[in-house]
Protein backbone atom coordinates (compact mmCIF):
# COMPACT_ATOMS: atom_id res chain seq x y z
CA UNK A 1 0.00 0.00 0.00
CA UNK A 2 2.85 2.46 0.85
CA UNK A 3 4.76 1.42 -1.72
CA UNK A 4 1.81 1.95 -4.19
CA UNK A 5 1.46 5.07 -2.86
CA UNK A 6 4.78 6.13 -3.03
CA UNK A 7 5.37 5.25 -6.72
CA UNK A 8 1.98 6.97 -7.28
CA UNK A 9 3.19 9.93 -6.31
CA UNK A 10 6.30 9.78 -7.68
CA UNK A 11 4.77 9.23 -11.06
CA UNK A 12 2.33 12.07 -10.41
CA UNK A 13 5.38 14.54 -9.66
CA UNK A 14 7.35 13.19 -12.63
CA UNK A 15 4.60 13.52 -15.29
CA UNK A 16 3.03 16.92 -13.03
CA UNK A 17 3.41 19.62 -14.96
CA UNK A 18 5.31 18.31 -18.02
CA UNK A 19 2.37 16.33 -19.25
CA UNK A 20 1.11 19.77 -20.21
CA UNK A 21 2.97 20.31 -23.44
CA UNK A 22 0.66 18.22 -24.85
CA UNK A 23 -2.13 21.01 -24.50
CA UNK A 24 0.77 23.74 -26.03
CA UNK A 25 -0.75 23.87 -29.72
CA UNK A 26 -4.31 24.23 -28.35
CA UNK A 27 -3.27 27.20 -26.13
CA UNK A 28 -1.57 28.42 -29.42
CA UNK A 29 -3.69 28.06 -31.39
CA UNK A 30 -6.38 29.56 -28.89
CA UNK A 31 -4.25 32.72 -28.71
CA UNK A 32 -3.92 32.94 -32.36
CA UNK A 33 -6.86 33.16 -33.91
CA UNK A 34 -9.27 34.21 -30.57
CA UNK A 35 -7.37 36.07 -28.38
CA UNK A 36 -4.94 38.15 -30.48
CA UNK A 37 -7.82 39.55 -33.03
CA UNK A 38 -9.82 41.04 -29.85
CA UNK A 39 -6.54 42.44 -29.19
CA UNK A 40 -6.13 44.06 -31.90
CA UNK A 41 -9.79 44.86 -32.55
CA UNK A 42 -8.88 47.12 -29.22
CA UNK A 43 -6.06 48.89 -30.50
CA UNK A 44 -7.91 49.80 -34.16
CA UNK A 45 -10.86 50.96 -32.11
CA UNK A 46 -8.21 53.82 -31.08
CA UNK A 47 -7.21 54.61 -34.69
CA UNK A 48 -8.57 56.30 -37.56
CA UNK A 49 -8.12 53.55 -40.07
CA UNK A 50 -10.43 53.76 -42.56
CA UNK A 51 -10.04 51.20 -45.00
CA UNK A 52 -6.89 48.65 -45.98
CA UNK A 53 -5.56 51.44 -48.22
CA UNK A 54 -5.60 53.94 -46.46
CA UNK A 55 -2.86 55.15 -43.69
CA UNK A 56 -3.81 54.57 -39.81
CA UNK A 57 -2.85 57.54 -37.26
CA UNK A 58 -3.83 56.69 -33.16
CA UNK A 59 -6.21 58.95 -32.44
CA UNK A 60 -6.88 57.68 -28.76
CA UNK A 61 -10.15 57.82 -27.42
CA UNK A 62 -11.44 60.84 -29.83
CA UNK A 63 -12.92 57.59 -31.82
CA UNK A 64 -15.04 56.69 -29.20
CA UNK A 65 -16.60 60.02 -28.78
CA UNK A 66 -17.24 60.41 -32.50
CA UNK A 67 -19.10 57.07 -32.26
CA UNK A 68 -21.07 57.93 -29.53
CA UNK A 69 -22.18 61.08 -30.82
CA UNK A 70 -23.46 59.61 -34.07
CA UNK A 71 -27.51 58.81 -33.93
CA UNK A 72 -27.21 55.75 -35.93
CA UNK A 73 -24.97 53.84 -33.19
CA UNK A 74 -27.70 54.56 -30.75
CA UNK A 75 -30.74 53.74 -32.80
CA UNK A 76 -28.94 50.35 -33.46
CA UNK A 77 -27.90 50.09 -29.16
CA UNK A 78 -31.65 50.56 -28.93
CA UNK A 79 -32.62 48.09 -31.62
CA UNK A 80 -29.69 45.73 -30.21
CA UNK A 81 -31.50 45.96 -26.91
CA UNK A 82 -34.96 45.80 -28.24
CA UNK A 83 -34.15 42.70 -30.27
CA UNK A 84 -32.59 40.93 -26.87
CA UNK A 85 -35.89 41.94 -24.78
CA UNK A 86 -38.67 40.38 -26.74
CA UNK A 87 -36.53 37.69 -28.55
CA UNK A 88 -35.06 36.42 -25.23
CA UNK A 89 -37.90 35.83 -22.95
CA UNK A 90 -40.42 35.15 -25.12
CA UNK A 91 -38.33 32.21 -26.64
CA UNK A 92 -37.36 30.63 -23.28
CA UNK A 93 -41.09 30.64 -22.17
CA UNK A 94 -41.99 29.20 -25.55
CA UNK A 95 -40.04 26.75 -25.29
CA UNK A 96 -40.54 25.92 -22.06
CA UNK A 97 -43.82 24.83 -22.43
CA UNK A 98 -42.94 22.97 -25.53
CA UNK A 99 -40.58 21.65 -23.52
CA UNK A 100 -42.99 20.37 -20.95
CA UNK A 101 -45.18 19.10 -23.53
CA UNK A 102 -42.33 16.76 -25.55
CA UNK A 103 -42.24 15.30 -21.61
CA UNK A 104 -45.49 13.94 -21.60
CA UNK A 105 -44.47 11.62 -24.23
CA UNK A 106 -47.57 12.60 -26.96
CA UNK A 107 -48.73 10.70 -29.80
CA UNK A 108 -46.42 11.84 -32.14
CA UNK A 109 -43.86 13.15 -30.01
CA UNK A 110 -41.04 12.12 -32.48
CA UNK A 111 -42.53 14.31 -35.10
CA UNK A 112 -42.72 17.13 -32.83
CA UNK A 113 -38.95 16.66 -31.88
CA UNK A 114 -37.94 16.41 -35.73
CA UNK A 115 -40.17 19.58 -36.44
CA UNK A 116 -38.50 21.54 -33.15
CA UNK A 117 -35.29 21.04 -33.78
CA UNK A 118 -35.21 21.75 -37.50
CA UNK A 119 -34.51 25.63 -37.33
CA UNK A 120 -31.42 24.64 -34.70
CA UNK A 121 -29.98 22.73 -38.09
CA UNK A 122 -30.45 25.69 -40.14
CA UNK A 123 -27.96 27.74 -41.14
CA UNK A 124 -28.70 31.65 -41.30
CA UNK A 125 -28.24 32.40 -45.16
CA UNK A 126 -31.23 29.18 -45.28
CA UNK A 127 -33.22 30.97 -43.05
CA UNK A 128 -32.97 34.13 -44.52
CA UNK A 129 -33.58 32.87 -47.84
CA UNK A 130 -37.00 30.62 -46.45
CA UNK A 131 -38.15 34.10 -44.58
CA UNK A 132 -37.09 36.27 -48.11
CA UNK A 133 -40.32 34.40 -49.23
CA UNK A 134 -42.28 34.04 -46.33
CA UNK A 135 -42.16 37.70 -45.72
CA UNK A 136 -42.42 38.42 -49.42
CA UNK A 137 -45.20 41.21 -50.83
CA UNK A 138 -46.58 38.17 -52.46
CA UNK A 139 -45.33 35.22 -49.68
CA UNK A 140 -46.46 32.94 -47.61
CA UNK A 141 -47.46 35.37 -44.43
CA UNK A 142 -49.97 37.68 -46.63
CA UNK A 143 -50.92 34.65 -48.79
CA UNK A 144 -52.42 33.42 -45.50
CA UNK A 145 -54.01 36.54 -44.62
CA UNK A 146 -55.64 37.02 -47.96
CA UNK A 147 -57.25 33.62 -47.68
CA UNK A 148 -58.51 34.16 -44.05
CA UNK A 149 -60.08 37.58 -45.45
CA UNK A 150 -57.51 39.81 -43.82
CA UNK A 151 -56.05 41.55 -46.67
CA UNK A 152 -55.88 44.81 -44.67
CA UNK A 153 -53.22 43.21 -42.66
CA UNK A 154 -50.87 42.61 -45.49
CA UNK A 155 -47.65 44.29 -45.78
CA UNK A 156 -44.39 44.14 -47.11
CA UNK A 157 -43.07 43.19 -43.89
CA UNK A 158 -39.62 43.77 -44.48
CA UNK A 159 -39.63 46.94 -46.68
CA UNK A 160 -41.47 48.67 -43.96
CA UNK A 161 -39.95 51.13 -41.61
CA UNK A 162 -42.67 49.94 -38.99
CA UNK A 163 -42.57 45.87 -39.39
CA UNK A 164 -38.92 45.10 -40.49
CA UNK A 165 -37.40 44.57 -37.35
CA UNK A 166 -39.84 42.91 -35.82
CA UNK A 167 -39.85 40.55 -38.55
CA UNK A 168 -36.16 39.93 -37.60
CA UNK A 169 -37.07 39.66 -34.17
CA UNK A 170 -39.64 37.13 -35.55
CA UNK A 171 -37.30 34.81 -36.95
CA UNK A 172 -35.02 35.16 -34.02
CA UNK A 173 -37.85 33.36 -31.66
CA UNK A 174 -38.73 30.86 -34.75
CA UNK A 175 -35.01 29.70 -34.65
CA UNK A 176 -34.74 29.85 -30.81
CA UNK A 177 -38.29 28.01 -29.71
CA UNK A 178 -37.46 24.52 -30.98
CA UNK A 179 -34.00 24.52 -29.77
CA UNK A 180 -34.72 25.78 -26.37
CA UNK A 181 -37.17 23.32 -26.49
CA UNK A 182 -35.81 20.14 -27.17
CA UNK A 183 -32.58 21.23 -24.52
CA UNK A 184 -35.08 21.88 -21.48
CA UNK A 185 -36.89 18.37 -22.52
CA UNK A 186 -33.41 16.54 -22.37
CA UNK A 187 -33.60 17.91 -18.95
CA UNK A 188 -36.71 17.15 -18.14
CA UNK A 189 -36.66 13.69 -19.30
CA UNK A 190 -35.46 12.54 -15.96
CA UNK A 191 -38.82 13.49 -14.42
CA UNK A 192 -40.63 9.78 -13.48
CA UNK A 193 -43.76 9.54 -14.83
CA UNK A 194 -45.54 8.33 -11.81
CA UNK A 195 -44.82 12.36 -10.33
CA UNK A 196 -46.79 13.55 -12.74
CA UNK A 197 -49.55 10.73 -12.18
CA UNK A 198 -49.26 11.70 -8.52
CA UNK A 199 -50.08 15.19 -9.18
CA UNK A 200 -52.64 14.22 -11.76
CA UNK A 201 -54.37 12.51 -9.13
CA UNK A 202 -54.06 15.27 -6.56
CA UNK A 203 -55.77 17.63 -9.69
CA UNK A 204 -53.28 19.01 -10.77
CA UNK A 205 -53.91 20.68 -14.37
CA UNK A 206 -51.26 21.27 -16.80
CA UNK A 207 -50.04 24.52 -16.39
CA UNK A 208 -49.56 23.86 -12.26
CA UNK A 209 -47.64 20.46 -13.49
CA UNK A 210 -45.44 22.51 -15.67
CA UNK A 211 -44.78 25.07 -12.76
CA UNK A 212 -44.56 22.85 -10.05
CA UNK A 213 -42.63 20.01 -10.97
CA UNK A 214 -41.07 20.71 -14.58
CA UNK A 215 -39.66 23.99 -13.71
CA UNK A 216 -37.80 23.32 -10.88
CA UNK A 217 -36.24 20.87 -12.12
CA UNK A 218 -35.25 22.76 -15.26
CA UNK A 219 -34.14 25.80 -13.42
CA UNK A 220 -30.43 25.30 -13.27
CA UNK A 221 -30.66 25.12 -17.15
CA UNK A 222 -32.08 28.24 -17.95
CA UNK A 223 -29.05 30.43 -17.01
CA UNK A 224 -27.26 28.45 -20.03
CA UNK A 225 -29.64 28.87 -21.85
CA UNK A 226 -30.27 32.67 -21.84
CA UNK A 227 -26.77 33.00 -22.32
CA UNK A 228 -26.66 31.41 -25.28
CA UNK A 229 -29.76 32.83 -26.51
CA UNK A 230 -28.00 36.10 -25.38
CA UNK A 231 -25.11 35.95 -27.53
CA UNK A 232 -26.95 34.39 -30.50
CA UNK A 233 -29.60 36.78 -30.64
CA UNK A 234 -26.68 39.99 -30.15
CA UNK A 235 -24.31 38.74 -32.33
CA UNK A 236 -26.23 36.16 -35.22
CA UNK A 237 -28.40 39.21 -36.45
CA UNK A 238 -25.54 40.46 -38.37
CA UNK A 239 -25.77 37.93 -41.19
CA UNK A 240 -29.40 37.92 -40.86
CA UNK A 241 -29.64 41.49 -41.43
CA UNK A 242 -27.07 41.50 -44.24
CA UNK A 243 -29.36 39.21 -46.01
CA UNK A 244 -33.15 40.47 -45.47
CA UNK A 245 -32.57 44.17 -45.01
CA UNK A 246 -28.99 45.46 -45.30
CA UNK A 247 -30.44 47.60 -42.19
CA UNK A 248 -32.81 49.46 -43.94
CA UNK A 249 -35.38 50.49 -45.18
CA UNK A 250 -33.92 53.77 -43.51
CA UNK A 251 -31.57 52.85 -40.24
CA UNK A 252 -34.60 50.93 -38.93
CA UNK A 253 -33.26 47.79 -38.71
CA UNK A 254 -29.45 48.82 -38.04
CA UNK A 255 -28.68 46.57 -35.29
CA UNK A 256 -25.21 46.67 -33.39
CA UNK A 257 -23.52 43.86 -34.86
CA UNK A 258 -24.74 44.95 -38.43
CA UNK A 259 -23.06 48.33 -37.82
CA UNK A 260 -20.02 46.90 -37.30
CA UNK A 261 -20.50 44.66 -40.27
CA UNK A 262 -21.33 47.65 -42.72
CA UNK A 263 -19.17 50.20 -41.08
CA UNK A 264 -16.09 47.93 -42.23
CA UNK A 265 -16.96 46.15 -45.73
CA UNK A 266 -19.54 48.72 -46.99
CA UNK A 267 -18.42 52.26 -45.44
CA UNK A 268 -15.04 52.00 -45.37
CA UNK A 269 -14.30 53.19 -41.48
CA UNK A 270 -12.64 50.47 -39.90
CA UNK A 271 -11.79 51.98 -36.56
CA UNK A 272 -15.60 53.04 -36.03
CA UNK A 273 -16.40 49.76 -36.70
CA UNK A 274 -13.95 48.58 -34.10
CA UNK A 275 -15.37 51.07 -31.56
CA UNK A 276 -18.99 49.40 -32.29
CA UNK A 277 -16.78 45.64 -31.69
CA UNK A 278 -15.27 46.43 -28.59
CA UNK A 279 -19.17 48.11 -27.77
CA UNK A 280 -20.44 44.83 -28.92
CA UNK A 281 -18.08 42.74 -26.71
CA UNK A 282 -18.97 44.76 -23.86
CA UNK A 283 -22.27 44.12 -23.88
CA UNK A 284 -21.94 40.46 -24.36
CA UNK A 285 -19.79 40.22 -21.30
CA UNK A 286 -22.11 42.60 -19.29
CA UNK A 287 -24.90 40.28 -20.33
CA UNK A 288 -23.16 37.18 -19.52
CA UNK A 289 -22.16 38.56 -16.14
CA UNK A 290 -25.80 39.64 -15.76
CA UNK A 291 -27.57 36.42 -16.47
CA UNK A 292 -25.29 35.05 -14.61
CA UNK A 293 -25.78 37.13 -11.13
CA UNK A 294 -29.45 36.86 -11.99
CA UNK A 295 -29.51 33.17 -11.80
CA UNK A 296 -27.32 32.83 -9.43
CA UNK A 297 -29.43 34.85 -6.98
CA UNK A 298 -32.89 32.80 -8.25
CA UNK A 299 -31.35 29.36 -7.78
CA UNK B 1 -53.36 21.11 -25.22
CA UNK B 2 -54.05 20.90 -29.18
CA UNK B 3 -52.63 24.45 -28.95
CA UNK B 4 -49.30 22.65 -28.92
CA UNK B 5 -49.65 21.18 -32.49
CA UNK B 6 -51.35 24.47 -33.80
CA UNK B 7 -48.03 25.63 -32.19
CA UNK B 8 -45.93 23.15 -34.12
CA UNK B 9 -47.82 24.24 -37.25
CA UNK B 10 -46.38 27.30 -36.91
CA UNK B 11 -43.06 26.40 -36.62
CA UNK B 12 -43.22 23.60 -39.40
CA UNK B 13 -45.28 26.32 -41.86
CA UNK B 14 -41.89 28.11 -43.29
CA UNK B 15 -40.37 24.47 -43.92
CA UNK B 16 -43.54 23.53 -44.98
CA UNK B 17 -43.88 26.21 -47.50
CA UNK B 18 -39.96 26.26 -48.72
CA UNK B 19 -40.19 22.34 -49.63
CA UNK B 20 -43.46 22.46 -51.63
CA UNK B 21 -42.15 25.74 -52.99
CA UNK B 22 -39.40 24.37 -54.51
CA UNK B 23 -41.71 22.37 -56.64
CA UNK B 24 -43.56 25.36 -58.04
CA UNK B 25 -43.33 28.31 -60.46
CA UNK B 26 -43.38 31.84 -59.50
CA UNK B 27 -46.83 32.18 -60.77
CA UNK B 28 -48.39 28.90 -58.83
CA UNK B 29 -46.54 30.58 -55.59
CA UNK B 30 -48.02 33.56 -55.63
CA UNK B 31 -51.43 32.38 -56.21
CA UNK B 32 -51.42 29.69 -54.12
CA UNK B 33 -48.80 30.16 -51.56
CA UNK B 34 -49.95 27.40 -49.20
CA UNK B 35 -51.43 24.92 -51.71
CA UNK B 36 -49.58 21.75 -53.16
CA UNK B 37 -47.69 21.68 -56.37
CA UNK B 38 -50.26 21.24 -59.00
CA UNK B 39 -47.55 19.27 -60.63
CA UNK B 40 -44.27 18.15 -58.67
CA UNK B 41 -41.05 19.22 -61.11
CA UNK B 42 -37.36 18.71 -60.12
CA UNK B 43 -37.05 21.62 -62.82
CA UNK B 44 -36.00 24.04 -60.19
CA UNK B 45 -33.41 22.02 -58.26
CA UNK B 46 -31.46 21.16 -61.96
CA UNK B 47 -31.73 25.56 -62.30
CA UNK B 48 -30.85 25.61 -58.63
CA UNK B 49 -27.86 23.63 -58.77
CA UNK B 50 -26.51 25.06 -62.06
CA UNK B 51 -27.05 28.79 -61.35
CA UNK B 52 -25.42 28.82 -57.82
CA UNK B 53 -22.74 26.14 -58.69
CA UNK B 54 -23.95 24.66 -55.65
CA UNK B 55 -21.60 21.18 -56.36
CA UNK B 56 -18.49 23.34 -56.75
CA UNK B 57 -20.20 25.13 -53.07
CA UNK B 58 -20.95 22.04 -51.33
CA UNK B 59 -17.42 20.13 -52.23
CA UNK B 60 -15.83 23.52 -50.65
CA UNK B 61 -17.91 23.18 -47.69
CA UNK B 62 -17.20 19.34 -47.17
CA UNK B 63 -13.44 19.89 -47.51
CA UNK B 64 -13.05 22.89 -44.87
CA UNK B 65 -15.45 20.96 -42.21
CA UNK B 66 -13.80 17.99 -42.01
CA UNK B 67 -10.46 19.30 -42.33
CA UNK B 68 -11.28 21.59 -39.31
CA UNK B 69 -12.74 18.76 -37.46
CA UNK B 70 -9.70 16.95 -37.96
CA UNK B 71 -7.69 19.96 -36.81
CA UNK B 72 -10.01 20.62 -33.94
CA UNK B 73 -9.40 16.67 -32.99
CA UNK B 74 -5.78 16.49 -33.14
CA UNK B 75 -5.43 19.81 -31.36
CA UNK B 76 -8.51 19.06 -28.57
CA UNK B 77 -7.79 15.63 -27.59
CA UNK B 78 -3.99 15.82 -26.53
CA UNK B 79 -4.70 19.44 -24.56
CA UNK B 80 -7.87 17.45 -22.76
CA UNK B 81 -5.46 14.83 -21.77
CA UNK B 82 -2.91 16.69 -20.34
CA UNK B 83 -5.40 18.54 -18.27
CA UNK B 84 -7.21 15.71 -16.80
CA UNK B 85 -3.81 13.61 -16.16
CA UNK B 86 -2.21 16.39 -14.30
CA UNK B 87 -2.98 18.83 -11.72
CA UNK B 88 -1.51 21.34 -10.24
CA UNK B 89 -2.06 25.45 -10.42
CA UNK B 90 -0.57 24.84 -14.36
CA UNK B 91 -3.27 22.31 -15.32
CA UNK B 92 -5.86 24.87 -13.49
CA UNK B 93 -4.63 27.42 -15.33
CA UNK B 94 -5.08 25.77 -18.62
CA UNK B 95 -8.22 24.61 -17.94
CA UNK B 96 -9.74 28.02 -16.60
CA UNK B 97 -8.25 29.50 -20.31
CA UNK B 98 -10.25 27.30 -22.12
CA UNK B 99 -13.15 27.44 -19.54
CA UNK B 100 -13.22 31.42 -20.00
CA UNK B 101 -12.98 30.85 -23.58
CA UNK B 102 -16.77 30.35 -23.94
CA UNK B 103 -17.78 33.70 -22.72
CA UNK B 104 -15.36 35.30 -24.79
CA UNK B 105 -17.88 36.41 -27.56
CA UNK B 106 -15.54 35.63 -30.89
CA UNK B 107 -18.03 37.39 -33.53
CA UNK B 108 -16.91 40.76 -31.95
CA UNK B 109 -13.81 40.43 -33.32
CA UNK B 110 -14.50 39.36 -37.01
CA UNK B 111 -13.01 42.33 -38.48
CA UNK B 112 -10.20 41.91 -36.79
CA UNK B 113 -9.88 38.00 -37.81
CA UNK B 114 -9.99 39.36 -41.41
CA UNK B 115 -7.16 41.69 -41.22
CA UNK B 116 -5.19 38.87 -39.57
CA UNK B 117 -6.12 36.38 -42.93
CA UNK B 118 -5.09 39.18 -45.02
CA UNK B 119 -1.59 39.71 -42.61
CA UNK B 120 -0.72 36.04 -43.16
CA UNK B 121 -1.64 36.28 -46.43
CA UNK B 122 -4.37 33.86 -47.20
CA UNK B 123 -7.14 35.84 -47.35
CA UNK B 124 -9.49 34.55 -49.88
CA UNK B 125 -8.68 31.09 -49.44
CA UNK B 126 -10.19 28.39 -48.02
CA UNK B 127 -7.43 27.22 -45.83
CA UNK B 128 -7.58 30.46 -43.38
CA UNK B 129 -11.30 28.99 -42.80
CA UNK B 130 -9.46 25.51 -42.17
CA UNK B 131 -7.51 26.58 -39.36
CA UNK B 132 -9.95 29.22 -37.95
CA UNK B 133 -12.83 27.37 -37.12
CA UNK B 134 -10.84 24.62 -35.16
CA UNK B 135 -9.98 27.71 -32.84
CA UNK B 136 -13.53 28.67 -32.29
CA UNK B 137 -14.61 24.84 -31.07
CA UNK B 138 -11.95 24.30 -28.90
CA UNK B 139 -13.29 25.84 -25.21
CA UNK B 140 -16.09 23.25 -25.79
CA UNK B 141 -14.23 20.59 -27.40
CA UNK B 142 -11.34 20.78 -24.77
CA UNK B 143 -13.94 20.65 -21.72
CA UNK B 144 -15.94 18.44 -22.78
CA UNK B 145 -13.33 15.75 -23.49
CA UNK B 146 -11.28 16.60 -20.33
CA UNK B 147 -14.76 16.14 -18.16
CA UNK B 148 -15.06 12.47 -19.86
CA UNK B 149 -11.13 11.75 -19.55
CA UNK B 150 -11.41 12.71 -15.87
CA UNK B 151 -14.13 9.46 -15.47
CA UNK B 152 -11.78 7.32 -17.02
CA UNK B 153 -9.80 5.02 -14.18
CA UNK B 154 -6.36 6.07 -14.00
CA UNK B 155 -5.54 2.80 -13.33
CA UNK B 156 -6.25 1.71 -16.43
CA UNK B 157 -3.09 3.56 -17.89
CA UNK B 158 -0.80 2.63 -15.01
CA UNK B 159 0.07 -0.26 -15.69
CA UNK B 160 0.75 0.36 -19.13
CA UNK B 161 2.54 3.06 -18.43
CA UNK B 162 4.63 0.23 -15.86
CA UNK B 163 5.21 -1.29 -19.29
CA UNK B 164 6.85 1.51 -20.79
CA UNK B 165 4.09 2.78 -22.84
CA UNK B 166 4.49 6.01 -23.67
CA UNK B 167 2.05 9.36 -22.95
CA UNK B 168 1.42 8.95 -26.85
CA UNK B 169 0.83 5.48 -27.23
CA UNK B 170 -1.59 5.52 -23.88
CA UNK B 171 -3.39 8.49 -25.18
CA UNK B 172 -4.31 6.45 -28.95
CA UNK B 173 -4.93 3.51 -27.67
CA UNK B 174 -6.60 3.67 -23.75
CA UNK B 175 -8.09 6.93 -23.91
CA UNK B 176 -9.13 7.85 -27.01
CA UNK B 177 -11.38 4.30 -27.53
CA UNK B 178 -12.67 5.09 -24.33
CA UNK B 179 -13.28 8.85 -24.44
CA UNK B 180 -15.34 8.12 -28.03
CA UNK B 181 -19.36 9.44 -26.86
CA UNK B 182 -17.25 12.39 -26.01
CA UNK B 183 -15.32 12.94 -29.12
CA UNK B 184 -18.30 11.85 -31.34
CA UNK B 185 -20.11 14.61 -29.21
CA UNK B 186 -17.39 16.92 -30.33
CA UNK B 187 -17.45 16.26 -34.00
CA UNK B 188 -21.44 16.14 -34.52
CA UNK B 189 -21.74 19.70 -32.70
CA UNK B 190 -19.21 20.79 -34.70
CA UNK B 191 -20.11 19.73 -37.65
CA UNK B 192 -23.21 21.95 -37.38
CA UNK B 193 -21.58 24.58 -36.71
CA UNK B 194 -19.12 24.49 -39.23
CA UNK B 195 -20.88 23.53 -41.69
CA UNK B 196 -23.83 26.29 -41.17
CA UNK B 197 -21.45 29.22 -40.97
CA UNK B 198 -21.61 32.31 -42.74
CA UNK B 199 -20.61 35.51 -42.19
CA UNK B 200 -16.84 34.82 -41.95
CA UNK B 201 -17.06 32.01 -44.84
CA UNK B 202 -18.60 35.11 -46.45
CA UNK B 203 -15.60 37.55 -45.88
CA UNK B 204 -12.80 35.23 -45.90
CA UNK B 205 -13.31 32.06 -48.16
CA UNK B 206 -15.16 34.87 -50.43
CA UNK B 207 -17.26 35.06 -53.17
CA UNK B 208 -15.27 33.42 -55.80
CA UNK B 209 -16.47 29.62 -57.35
CA UNK B 210 -13.51 27.95 -56.06
CA UNK B 211 -13.78 29.02 -52.39
CA UNK B 212 -16.94 29.96 -51.65
CA UNK B 213 -19.06 27.53 -49.46
CA UNK B 214 -22.67 26.18 -49.73
CA UNK B 215 -23.73 28.41 -47.49
CA UNK B 216 -22.38 31.52 -49.45
CA UNK B 217 -23.03 30.06 -52.80
CA UNK B 218 -26.93 29.26 -51.23
CA UNK B 219 -27.64 33.65 -51.35
CA UNK B 220 -26.51 34.35 -54.37
CA UNK B 221 -29.86 32.67 -55.79
CA UNK B 222 -31.83 36.08 -54.15
CA UNK B 223 -29.21 38.21 -56.49
CA UNK B 224 -30.54 37.84 -59.61
CA UNK B 225 -32.26 39.87 -61.90
CA UNK B 226 -35.73 38.49 -61.70
CA UNK B 227 -36.52 36.97 -58.12
CA UNK B 228 -37.56 33.57 -58.61
CA UNK B 229 -39.23 31.58 -55.31
CA UNK B 230 -39.26 28.30 -56.58
CA UNK B 231 -35.45 28.54 -57.46
CA UNK B 232 -34.65 29.82 -53.90
CA UNK B 233 -36.37 27.08 -52.38
CA UNK B 234 -35.17 24.60 -54.25
CA UNK B 235 -31.80 25.75 -53.73
CA UNK B 236 -32.54 26.19 -49.89
CA UNK B 237 -33.40 22.41 -49.54
CA UNK B 238 -30.70 21.03 -51.56
CA UNK B 239 -28.39 22.78 -48.82
CA UNK B 240 -30.52 21.22 -45.85
CA UNK B 241 -30.33 17.87 -46.84
CA UNK B 242 -26.58 16.85 -45.85
CA UNK B 243 -27.32 18.33 -42.43
CA UNK B 244 -31.18 16.18 -42.36
CA UNK B 245 -29.16 13.01 -43.63
CA UNK B 246 -27.00 13.46 -40.76
CA UNK B 247 -29.40 14.09 -37.94
CA UNK B 248 -31.64 11.37 -39.07
CA UNK B 249 -29.17 9.00 -38.52
CA UNK B 250 -27.95 10.63 -35.19
CA UNK B 251 -31.19 12.27 -34.03
CA UNK B 252 -30.84 11.09 -30.13
CA UNK B 253 -26.77 11.48 -30.29
CA UNK B 254 -27.01 14.78 -31.95
CA UNK B 255 -29.47 16.47 -29.38
CA UNK B 256 -27.70 15.33 -26.42
CA UNK B 257 -24.64 16.35 -27.60
CA UNK B 258 -25.94 19.73 -28.59
CA UNK B 259 -27.54 20.29 -25.06
CA UNK B 260 -24.28 19.27 -23.66
CA UNK B 261 -22.18 21.46 -25.97
CA UNK B 262 -24.82 24.48 -25.52
CA UNK B 263 -25.12 23.97 -21.56
CA UNK B 264 -21.26 23.27 -20.41
CA UNK B 265 -20.80 26.88 -20.55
Amino acid sequence: MVLAAVTRSKRRKRNGSGLLIFSLPAVIWFATFMIYPLFSMLYLSLTDWRSLISSQSFVGFAQYAKVFADPIFWSAFQNTLLQLVIAVPTMTFLGFMLAYYLTLKPVGVTLLRIVCFTPALMSLSAKSIMFFGAFAPDGLINGLLRSVGLDSLTNAWLASESTALYSIIAIDIWSGIGFTAVLLAVRMSGISPEIFEAAEIDGAGHWRKMWRISYPVSKDYFGGLFMLQFLWTAFNSAALILLLTRGGPGTSTYTLSYLMYSKAFVGQSIGYSQVVGVSLFVLGLFGMWAIRRTFRSVV
Amino acid sequence: MAGVWFYAALLALPIYYIVISASKTNEEIFSFPTALPVKWSWENFGKAWEMAALGDGLVNSGVIVAASLLITLVLSIPAAYSIARSDGRLSRAVEVFFAGGFLIPTFAALVATVLLSIAVGLFQTKLFLILYYPATALPLAVILLTQYMRSIPAELAESAMIDGASRLKVLMLIYLPLSWPAVSSVLVVNFIAFWNEYLFALIIAGPSIETRTAQVALPTLAGLKMTDYGLMSAGTVIILIPVFVFYAILQKRLEGALAAGALKG
